[in-house]
């Protein structure tokens, strides 16, 4: 790969609270994020992985920290420069019904998103309203219903629709399916997948559920307690993980094949011991290390860089070779 | 269907639950039949609306009232008629006999009352003149609550969404009930945090020998957990048998479009097949096969009559005309 990144994250920090005694909710991470590209951000609840995706479109303000998006430094972007940002790169949310406006018609707020970023003129807005409906799967007849008239699934289509408006070359989907019915998930994940095939977009996806990054992305980043623990392909990573994290993530996922197979030879899967900590607790060494199944003295003292394991793989482990 | 367990503790036949308040009465959970036996989890899977978690709480008459009425239909524990038991025998049955624990334990907690009052509560209840706080602090420790001493006085706030799992959890099992009733137990919980909880709940099902009736939308928790399972789609049984033998060689054609739907670890570049449309409206639900709308093998006597449940020799029941066809 040797055309420049859409997206370059460098040491990127997000804190919380007062400024004597800081939430390190995001704590220096650095990735890139190719166009077209699928990214997968996993991670527990309350390891940043939500607040790093709201920091990447300006949506939380760094501590510092670079984000370059197509050769701009966006960090400190404001006013007419950061709009026309955003008009490239979109955000999709977990709860499709808390994101869309109640009051306004699906037709007035893709034409509102139209009209902000300038994408057409007054006179097309309504045929392009409908080629949006279109392109997420919805009857272009909707666009005069309300957000309540549809089902979470649908709503969630027009998130999408609404994201697609600006024709962004970026998107962050924050658990976009998670809050939807089992049968309703591979529609959208499918959906997904087609339009950031065919529209070329670049796609973080942000998921707790390790099955659905593996099936939407290439790569993927492992988060814990607002560090990158681990990254790299998602199908090298997923057969054989470098961190004892990720592997123990793993693990933990309930999974049909591997269900039948475990009842068959009787393995154990693997349970960590312990909470997922708070941001705000002050951990020596390896943040990991009070859970870590394979933790050792020098985990104690000693935190481990995220440094390159093999090639296009990261982990940030003391240990990670012998892994 | 009660025919793969000789000797069932929790037998429920044909029962009918309605909600009234529309103009139409809603048909929630429609003539379903299934049984338990001493130590065995069964899990009844559906999704949102298909009426599990009304089976659920009719077991014990929880439904919500007064829009929500068991219509008909029986619940037999150990041989004794639930659905006729007086207020009092009934207050007897819950916690003791039956207990549940729910999907959101920080909803499901009394925010008012210390965590190891609302563990004793049961003991309280049911076994007067024991040794209440030696009891709550013996299953505080059971259930991997750290510090029970301290955790006893603290209240639900004061506990991560894991530990308040298990404080339900210690709640539920004081009085060692022979029927848990686990309602979505690890679905608001992180991944690591639900292997622990499962985890739990297994060791202390085989040290109780209770049965346990888990709902959930998981397959995979099913695979890893259940002895059998019921796959409920609009408020029937559409699937049950085994749960290995289903999730193998799944009959229905709802079974099998969950099963392709659902992304594994294992994924290979394989594209997933959607099920189309979306999960029916327990208020509106379509004439002939409930599944119809959304079934690839739908033929025209699929949309007008409902097929009966088939229970073929292997007790791998089905309700599906053309389930020997695909």
């Amino acid at each position: 790969m040797t055309a420049a990144p859409l997206l370059e994250v460098r040491e990127v920090r997000v804190c919380y609270g007062p400024r004597r005694a800081p939430v390190h909710a995001v704590d220096g991470v650095s990735f890139t994020l190719a166009a077209g590209e699928s990214l997968g951000l996993v991670g527990e609840s309350g390891c940043g992985k939500s607040t790093l995706g709201r920091a990447l479109l300006r949506l939380e303000p760094l501590q510092n920290g670079r984000i370059v998006f197509a050769g701009v430094d966006i960090s400190a972007l404001r006013d007419s420069r950061l709009k026309s940002f955003r008009g490239q790169a979109q955000m999709i949310f977990q709860d499709p019904h808390g994101a869309l406006n109640p009051r306004l018609s699906v037709g007035s707020m893709l034409g509102e998103a139209l009209a902000a970023h300038r994408r057409c003129r007054r006179a097309e807005r309504a045929g392009r309203v409908a080629d949006l409906l279109r392109a997420v799967g919805l009857d272009p007849l909707y666009a005069r219903r309300y957000p309540h008239e549809f089902s979470g699934g649908q709503r969630q289509r027009v998130g999408l629709a609404r994201a697609l408006a600006v024709q962004p070359r970026l998107i962050v989907a924050d658990e976009p399916v998670s809050a939807l019915d089992v049968s309703v998930q591979v529609q959208i994940l499918n959906l997904l997948q087609d339009l950031q095939r065919d529209l070329n977009l670049a796609l973080l996806f942000i998921a707790h559920d390790l099955a659905a990054v593996r099936y939407l992305c290439q790569r993927v980043l492992v988060m814990y307690l607002g560090r990158i623990v681990e990254s790299g392909p998602a199908a090298a990573v997923y057969a054989h993980p470098r961190h004892p994290y990720t592997a123990a993530l793993l693990s933990a996922v309930p999974d049909v094949e591997r269900g039948l197979q475990a009842r068959r030879s009787g393995a154990r899967r693997l349970v960590l011991p312990g909470d997922v900590p708070s941001p705000a607790a002050d951990i020596p060494g390896c943040p990991f290390h009070p859970r870590c199944p394979s933790a050792e003295a020098r985990c104690r003292v000693a935190s481990p860089a995220l440094r390159a394991v093999e090639t296009d793989r990261c982990a940030a482990c003391h240990f990670a070779e012998t892994l | 269907m009660t025919a793969t367990v000789h000797n069932p503790l929790i037998e429920v036949e044909n029962l009918r639950v309605h909600f009234y308040g529309g103009a139409q009465p809603v048909c929630a959970v429609d003539g379903i039949s299934f049984a338990i036996g001493a130590g065995e989890t069964v899990a009844l899977v559906g999704e949102s609306g298909c009426g599990k978690s009304v089976t659920a709480l009719a077991l014990t008459r929880l439904v919500p009232q007064p829009a929500g009425r068991i219509v008909g239909g029986q619940v037999r524990l150990a041989g004794r008629d639930v659905l006729a038991l007086s207020a009092a025998e009934l207050r007897g049955l819950r916690g003791r006999d039956i207990a549940y624990i729910f999907q959101e334990p920080g909803s499901a907690l009394n925010p008012v009352f210390t965590v190891g009052y609302q563990i004793g509560e049961a003991i309280r209840w049911h076994r007067s003149g024991s040794d209440v706080r030696a009891e709550t602090l013996q299953m505080m420790r059971r259930v991997g609550l750290p510090e029970p001493e301290q955790q006893l006085r603290r209240y639900p706030h004061e506990l991560s969404g894991g530990q308040q799992q298990r404080a339900m959890i210690a709640m539920a099992l004081v009085c060692r009930p022979r029927l848990l009733v686990a309602d979505e137990p690890t679905t608001a919980l992180d991944v690591t945090i639900q292997a622990q909880i499962l985890d739990l709940l297994q060791s202390l099902q085989q040290e109780l020998g209770m049965a346990v009736l888990l709902i959930t939308h998981n397959l995979g928790l099913v695979a890893e957990t259940a002895h059998r399972v019921c796959l409920m789609y609009a408020g029937r049984i559409v699937e049950s048998g085994i749960a290995e033998q289903v999730l193998a060689v799944p009959r229905h054609p709802y079974t099998r479009a969950l099963l392709a739907a659902v992304p594994h670890l294992a994924q290979g570049a394989g594209r997933l097949r959607a099920i189309a449309g979306q999960v029916p409206n327990p208020a509106g639900l379509p004439p002939g096969c409930k599944f119809h709308p959304r079934c690839p093998l739908c033929r025209p006597r699929c949309r007008v009559a409902e097929p009966d449940w088939e229970e073929p020799p292997d007790h791998q029941g089905v309700r599906c005309f053309y389930w020997r066809s695909a």
